[in-house]
């Protein structure tokens, strides 16, 4: 083996240029799974951790007639706990309400919560030190397709509990930014209490949210979702985003490949003298099949090398720097942080490594035997076809 | 098969298929024997079956018929990894392009035989140093083989070939692709290392100047030997 290694790399690095094509689109391909994936991993980390923060804490209280995903269920999915058994939870009350920015009409949902909250990073304090009638908080995203600014008052109706519909101006007293869409995108919050007097469901919730004291308890009337079971869509998401990312590995990796592939079934044809004078020197048919193998399997070698050398650099640059994405990203739905700090673990590099090095010897192994297998004579002569 | 014997053709007929089930013939029941220390050439005109006859004793091809036994051996009882052995150990091989391999230097494609024989680094420089000394390219050693003319070429293929003091060095037009002054020198190198190691040198070729040196001429025709005859080297050139 040591025999085809060394003959090998000195066949590579004089080669010139045919070899160092294969290495760079090697390398490039191994830069790229790892720099996709890396994306996507930092993304992962970023977002749950957001999600955390700004919407789940440590889980959900629901109300049994609440289903998030059913929006009719808005009207009557609501109830409120004794006092006594909403310590560590922040109730939230969630109403249908349309709000008119310039004339346009727009469905938004109304949310009530504790000016005073420390559960999620909301910034509802400042709503005590709001002089308006109604002071809201929207997000950015709503700011924006609202056109809507700080200090801006807009005509919002609702329903109260008897179903009657009543209309107020609302102030928009601050706009905060998170990467959390869920918690922006059609939506308005305003302090729980505000929302109670302007529906008339005092001390209702549609939903409680668990700080990290609480103990689970059995609610009548209430489900509890932990956070995990909540952070499971997100994680799924994740999950298709790497099975979707896979596919564009396969073909990157597939065109290095054919390209490994290539060489070595040129090799048939234009070393073939060479091959020849190996077999007349003395070398076995393993020892060529491994020689061709180990060659196939050193572009991969080569171009994990040369990927880290430039790789390493950019990832390290990167993942302490972060990849700010363009505004429009924010608009998708899903919970996409501005800047991604991208992490780039050993599991993952190790992986693509085996993965590279691995899938370049097997197919080199192909035309490897068809190469050990040639007539000498042929080959010497230069006559295979 | 006597000590001194290298190799010996029982009746060895070789065939090739054209086609549609028709074969041709390119060996006839040859008889040969060769003895160790001989300098011998087969002659004859293109397709008499030279090259082929050259490839059956190099075991890099086998006889349709007929024993080719060499250095004790039966080509055809041999296994790949058993003849890649007889050829590792007994057979130097000299081509008429050279065959060198042009990733390497000078060095490094004399050295290529020693490292398939597992010699260790410091014996293979030695020996390599030695047979560039003999063939006169030791200033050459690091040139790549595009760096070097054709005689000089050849001469790192005869270095190459007798580095590992085969039993038998088989030359197949040695000569074919070199000027006059050119040919002559290789073909006193070879002399000489016939002379001095008491190599045998079996050698296909149409061409005067080689058949000269030869102390053996072997007539090939039409697939079958026509005339074996010793002959006495023109003094001139030794």
């Amino acid at each position: 083996m040591k025999l085809a290694f060394q003959i090998a790399y000195k066949n590579l690095i004089g080669s010139g240029l045919r070899t160092w094509l294969n290495v760079i689109v090697l390398s490039f391909v191994f830069v790229v799974i790892i720099f996709f994936n890396g994306l996507i991993d930092g993304w992962n980390q970023q977002s749950l951790q957001e999600s955390i923060k700004w919407e789940y804490a440590n889980g959900y209280l629901l109300n049994n007639d609440y289903d998030p995903n059913d929006a009719f269920t808005i009207a009557d999915g609501h109830g409120h706990l004794p006092d006594s058994d909403t310590k560590n939870l922040t109730p939230v009350l969630i109403r249908q309400a349309t709000i008119y920015p310039q004339g346009r009409l727009k469905s938004v949902l109304l949310k009530g919560i504790p000016a005073g909250q420390e559960t999620i990073a909301l910034p509802t304090a400042s709503l005590d030190s709001s002089h308006a009638n109604i002071p809201v908080l929207i997000g950015k995203r709503m700011a924006e397709t609202a056109k809507l600014k700080e200090g801006d008052q807009v005509l919002m109706r609702w329903r109260d509990k008897n179903g009657t519909f009543d209309a107020a101006d609302v102030t928009v007293h601050r706009i905060f930014d998170t990467s959390v869409a869920s918690m922006d995108n059609g939506q308005i919050w305003m302090p729980v209490e505000r929302l109670w007097e302007l529906t008339g469901l005092h001390g209702q919730a549609t939903l409680y949210i668990a700080d990290s004291d609480f103990q689970t308890e059995n609610f009548d009337g209430w489900n509890f979702e932990s956070q995990d079971e909540l952070l499971q869509d997100f994680r799924d998401l994740i999950e298709m985003k790497k099975v979707s990312g896979n596919f564009m590995y396969i073909i990157l990796l597939f065109i290095a490949l054919i390209a490994i592939f290539d060489t070595q079934v040129l090799s048939i044809f234009r070393r073939q003298k060479e091959i020849g004078t190996y077999v007349a020197m003395g070398m076995t048919r393993m020892q060529v099949l491994r020689l061709f193998t180990v060659e196939g399997a050193m572009y991969s070698v080569f171009g994990v090398v040369l990927g880290m050398a430039y790789g390493i650099p950019l990832f390290i640059v990167l993942s302490r720097m972060g990849i700010t994405l363009p505004e429009f990203y924010q608009d998708m739905g899903v919970n996409l942080p501005r800047t991604i700090y991208p992490v780039f673990g050993v599991e993952l590099i190790v992986l693509t490594v085996l993965a590279l090095i691995i899938s370049a010897t097997l197919v080199s192994l192909i035309p490897a035997r068809k190469i050990a297998r040639m007539d000498p004579v042929m080959a010497l002569k230069g006559k295979i076809q | 098969m006597s000590t001194k014997q290298i190799l010996k053709l029982d009746n060895v007929v070789k065939k090739f298929p054209v086609g549609d089930g028709r074969y041709f013939t390119a060996l006839k029941g040859i008889n040969l024997e060769i003895d160790k220390g001989e300098f011998a050439g087969l002659v004859g005109p293109s397709g008499s079956g030279k090259t082929t006859l050259l490839n059956i004793i190099g075991s890099l091809d086998s006889p349709t018929e007929g024993k080719a036994i060499v250095m004790g051996q039966n080509i055809s009882e041999l296994t790949h990894k058993e003849s890649a052995k007889l050829r590792n150990i007994h057979i130097g091989f000299i081509f008429q392009v050279y065959n060198l391999l042009p990733v390497y230097t000078v060095f490094e494609n004399v050295e290529f035989a020693l490292i398939l024989q597992n010699v260790s680094a410091s014996e293979r420089k030695k020996r390599v140093m030695e047979a560039l000394e003999w063939v006169g390219l030791q200033d050459l050693a690091d040139k790549k083989p595009d760096k070097i003319s054709g005689g000089e070429g050849q001469r790192v293929a005869i270095a190459r070939a007798i580095v590992k003091k085969p039993d038998i060095m088989l030359a197949d037009e040695p000569t074919a692709n070199l000027d006059a002054k050119n040919a002559h020198q290789i073909m006193r190198i070879m002399k000489k290392l016939n002379e001095e190691l008491d190599t045998t040198f079996l050698f296909s070729t149409h061409d005067e100047k080689v058949m000269k040196y030869l102390e053996r001429i072997i007539t090939l025709k039409d697939g079958s030997i026509a005339e074996d005859k010793q002959v006495t080297p023109q003094k001139t050139l030794k």
